[in-house]
C-alpha cells in the first residue's frame, strides 16, 4: 500500500472525515433506538455533536498531586488509535492493505480499552479505581473468544491479511466466527449487558470520573470510533465481495446499520450483569464455541 | 461574537448534562427529578443526561434544605461542577427551608452557600415544572460564554435568611 | 423472551412522551401558589397561625394590614385556605412558575381595615377592632 493510499484510507474513507461523522451518527443512532424502544423520544438528531462542542467549551479541573499530562494522553491515545483502526478497515478491498495488517487491527482495537484501563487508575480516584479493575475483568474475559474467533476466521482463510480475507469466498466457519465476535461486541462496546466498568451511578462514573471538558469530548469520541471498528469489522468480514466497488460500500454500511440496531436492541433489552455472571458467561458459554471454532479451522488447515 | 462562540452557545443550550444533588431533602423533589427522565416527560428530548459525576455535569440540581452536614458536601460538589455551571434549586426547600423553618440542624437556604440561577417552586414541583426549570437553566448558560462563567457566589451575611423569608 | 414481546409493543404503541413544553393537564383542586383578594379579607390572621411553613406574614398597625406571602416558604399544603373564613384566599390551578431572583414571587398587600357600618342598638362588649365589611350576610 502506498503512501498516497494510505492517507486517503486513514484521513478520508474510512478514515478520519467519515468516522467521526459517522460515530457521532452511530451514538446518536443507539441512544435513539434505546429511547424508542422504551416509548421515549430520545435525543434529537445531531446530539452527539453538541454534546461534543459543549464539552470543547468547559475548563478541565486543576489536577493536584496527579500527573496532568498523562491523563490527558489516555484519551488522545484512544481516539488516534480508533481512528488507526477505522482507517484499517478493509471496506474497499482492492485499495491497498499489507500482510500482516488483521494483527494491527486487533492491537489498534484493543488499545482504546486499555488506555481507559490505565486512566482509571492515573486519575487516583477511587472510583476510578473500582471501574478501571472491572474493565481489566471484563477484558480478560471477552478477549478471549474475540482473538479466538479472529484468529479462526484468518486460519480458516489461510492469511492475516484484511484483503484477503475480505475478498475470499465465504465458508461457514467465517460465520461461526463472526457470531462469536459479534458476541463480545456488547462487552467491547460497553453496553447493557455488560456496561460494568462506566456503570452510570453506581461507580460514579467509573475511570471517567475525573475526566471534564475536552478530555472527556475526546472519549465519547473514542467510544463512538470504538462502535465504528466493531461494528465495521464484522460488516466487511460478512459482505461477500462483489463486481463493482460501490455496492460492497453501500452493502457494508447496510450491513453496519443494521449491527447497529442489533446490538441497541440487545442494550435495550438486557440489564446490567454483575462481574461474576459476566466472567462465567464468557469462559464458560462462549469459550466453548471459540474453541471449537479455532480447532476446526485447525483441523481444515492440516487436512489441506 | 464569532463562529465558534455562537456555536458553542447554541451547543450548551442544547446539551445540558445535569448532576443530582440532595442535601438532606425528604426525596420527594427527587422522585419527582427521577420522573422527570422516565419516558412520560423525558428530559432526553432536550438532551438532558443525568451523569454520575460532578465533574461531566453542566447543571447541578439540588434538593433539599441544606442541613450542617450536608453544607460541605454541596460546597465540594459545586466545586467539582466544571464551569460554565449552573444550580437549580427544585422545591422549596432549598429556595427557604420550607416547613423545617425552626430546625437546629439546618443552615439555611440554598443561596447562602452556593450561587442559584433558577428556583423551581412546589412541595414538589412537578416533574414538567422541572423540566422547564432545567431548560431555563440550559438557556442561562449558552448566555454564559467564559468557560469558567457562573452566577455571582452570595455574599456571606447573616442577613440572607432574613431578606429571602421577607 | 418476554422482553422482545415487551419491545415490540412498545415499538407498536410508539412514543408516549409529552412533547416539550406540553404538559400533562392539571388535576382538579390542584394547589398551587395562594392567592389573596383584599376585598373580602378581614384581618384575623388565622391564615398566619395555620401556615405550617410561616410563609404568610402579617402586621397590623391601626388603620391598615400588610398581608405578605413568599411562595419560596410556602409547601402548598392549603391549611390557610381552608381557615380562612371570609374565602379571601385560594390556589391557583396551575403549576407554579420557575423564576431567576429569590423573592420575586412574593406578594404583599396593604389593605386599610374597612369602617364597620354603623349599627342601630349599640354594642354590649364591642371590640375596638371589630371590622365589617360591605355584605350584609357575613354579620
Amino acid at each position: 500500500m502506498n503512501l498516497l493510499t494510505a492517507l486517503a484510507r486513514f484521513l478520508i474513507f474510512p478514515g478520519l472525515l467519515f468516522a467521526v461523522p459517522a460515530a457521532w451518527l452511530v451514538l446518536w443512532l443507539e441512544r435513539k433506538t434505546v429511547a424508542l424502544l422504551q416509548q421515549r423520544i430520545g435525543p434529537p438528531f445531531g446530539q452527539p455533536f453538541f454534546d461534543f462542542v459543549k464539552l470543547l467549551g468547559k475548563s478541565t479541573p486543576p489536577r493536584a498531586g496527579v500527573n496532568g499530562t498523562l491523563m490527558r494522553a489516555w484519551p488522545l491515545i484512544a481516539v488516534s488509535a480508533s481512528l488507526g483502526a477505522v482507517g484499517l478497515l478493509p471496506v474497499l478491498p482492492s485499495r491497498g492493505g499489507f500482510q500482516g495488517d488483521l494483527i494491527l487491527l486487533l492491537a489498534l482495537m484493543e488499545l482504546p480499552a486499555i488506555c481507559l484501563i490505565i486512566a482509571g487508575f492515573s486519575s487516583r480516584s477511587l472510583f476510578g479505581e473500582i471501574g478501571s479493575a472491572r474493565e481489566a475483568v471484563l477484558l480478560i474475559s471477552y478477549n478471549l473468544v474475540f482473538l479466538m474467533a479472529v484468529v479462526s476466521i484468518a486460519v480458516s482463510q489461510h492469511s492475516f491479511r484484511l484483503e484477503s480475507l475480505a475478498t475470499a469466498p465465504i465458508t461457514a466457519w467465517r460465520y461461526l466466527g463472526l457470531v462469536a465476535i459479534l458476541v463480545c461486541l456488547p462487552a467491547k462496546l460497553h453496553v447493557n449487558p455488560f456496561s460494568l466498568p462506566n456503570a452510570e451511578q453506581e461507580i460514579y462514573s467509573g475511570p471517567m470520573t475525573e475526566y471534564a471538558g475536552f478530555e472527556l469530548a475526546l472519549w465519547q469520541l473514542s467510544h463512538g470510533l470504538e462502535w465504528i471498528a466493531g461494528v465495521g469489522l464484522v460488516a466487511t468480514l460478512a459482505v461477500p465481495p462483489s463486481a463493482y466497488a460501490w455496492i460492497d460500500v453501500i452493502s457494508v454500511l447496510f450491513l453496519g446499520f443494521m449491527l447497529v440496531l442489533v446490538v441497541s436492541l440487545i442494550a435495550a433489552a438486557t440489564a446490567r450483569l454483575a462481574i461474576d455472571t459476566t466472567v462465567r458467561f464468557y469462559w464458560q458459554c462462549t469459550l466453548v464455541f471459540a474453541v471449537a471454532a479455532i480447532s476446526s479451522a485447525l483441523l481444515m488447515r492440516l487436512r489441506s | 461574537m464569532n463562529l465558534w462562540k455562537r456555536m458553542l452557545c447554541a451547543c450548551r443550550r442544547r446539551s445540558p448534562w445535569i448532576f443530582h444533588m440532595n442535601s438532606g431533602s425528604c426525596n420527594g423533589c427527587d422522585i419527582e427529578l427521577i420522573a422527570a427522565l422516565t419516558p412520560r416527560y423525558d428530559a432526553e428530548q432536550l438532551g438532558v443526561l443525568l451523569q454520575g459525576s460532578p465533574r461531566h455535569a453542566d447543571i447541578l440540581c439540588v434538593t433539599g434544605p441544606v442541613t450542617r452536614t450536608s453544607a460541605p458536601a454541596v460546597h465540594t460538589v459545586y466545586e467539582q461542577v466544571c464551569g460554565p455551571k449552573a444550580v437549580v434549586a427544585i422545591g422549596s426547600c432549598p429556595a427557604s427551608t420550607n416547613v423545617f423553618i425552626d430546625s437546629r440542624v439546618l443552615v439555611g437556604p440554598l443561596d447562602k452557600h452556593i450561587p442559584v440561577d433558577v428556583f423551581v417552586p412546589g412541595c414538589p414541583p412537578r416533574p414538567d415544572a422541572i423540566v422547564k426549570g432545567i431548560a431555563a437553566a440550559a438557556s442561562l448558560l449558552a448566555d454564559r460564554t467564559d468557560s469558567d462563567a457562573c452566577a455571582e457566589p452570595p455574599a456571606v451575611s447573616a442577613g440572607n435568611a432574613e431578606e429571602v423569608q421577607s | 423472551m418476554k422482553i422482545l414481546s415487551l419491545l415490540w409493543n412498545n415499538l407498536r404503541r410508539g412514543v408516549a412522551t409529552l412533547r416539550y413544553p406540553a404538559a400533562p393537564p392539571m388535576t382538579s383542586g390542584y394547589r398551587g401558589l395562594v392567592r389573596f383578594d383584599p376585598t373580602l379579607c378581614t384581618g384575623c390572621a388565622v391564615c398566619r397561625f395555620r401556615c405550617t411553613a410561616r410563609a404568610i406574614t402579617f402586621k397590623a398597625a391601626g388603620k391598615e394590614f400588610t398581608w405578605a406571602y413568599n411562595p419560596a416558604q410556602c409547601t402548598f399544603c392549603g391549611r390557610c385556605v381552608d381557615g380562612c373564613k371570609d374565602h379571601a384566599l385560594s390556589q391557583d390551578p396551575n403549576s407554579p412558575p420557575s423564576y431567576v431572583t429569590a423573592g420575586s414571587l412574593s406578594t404583599s398587600y396593604t389593605v386599610k381595615r374597612k369602617t364597620p357600618p354603623p349599627k342601630s342598638p349599640p354594642a354590649p362588649a364591642g371590640t375596638s377592632t371589630q371590622t365589617g365589611d360591605t355584605h350584609e350576610s357575613r354579620q
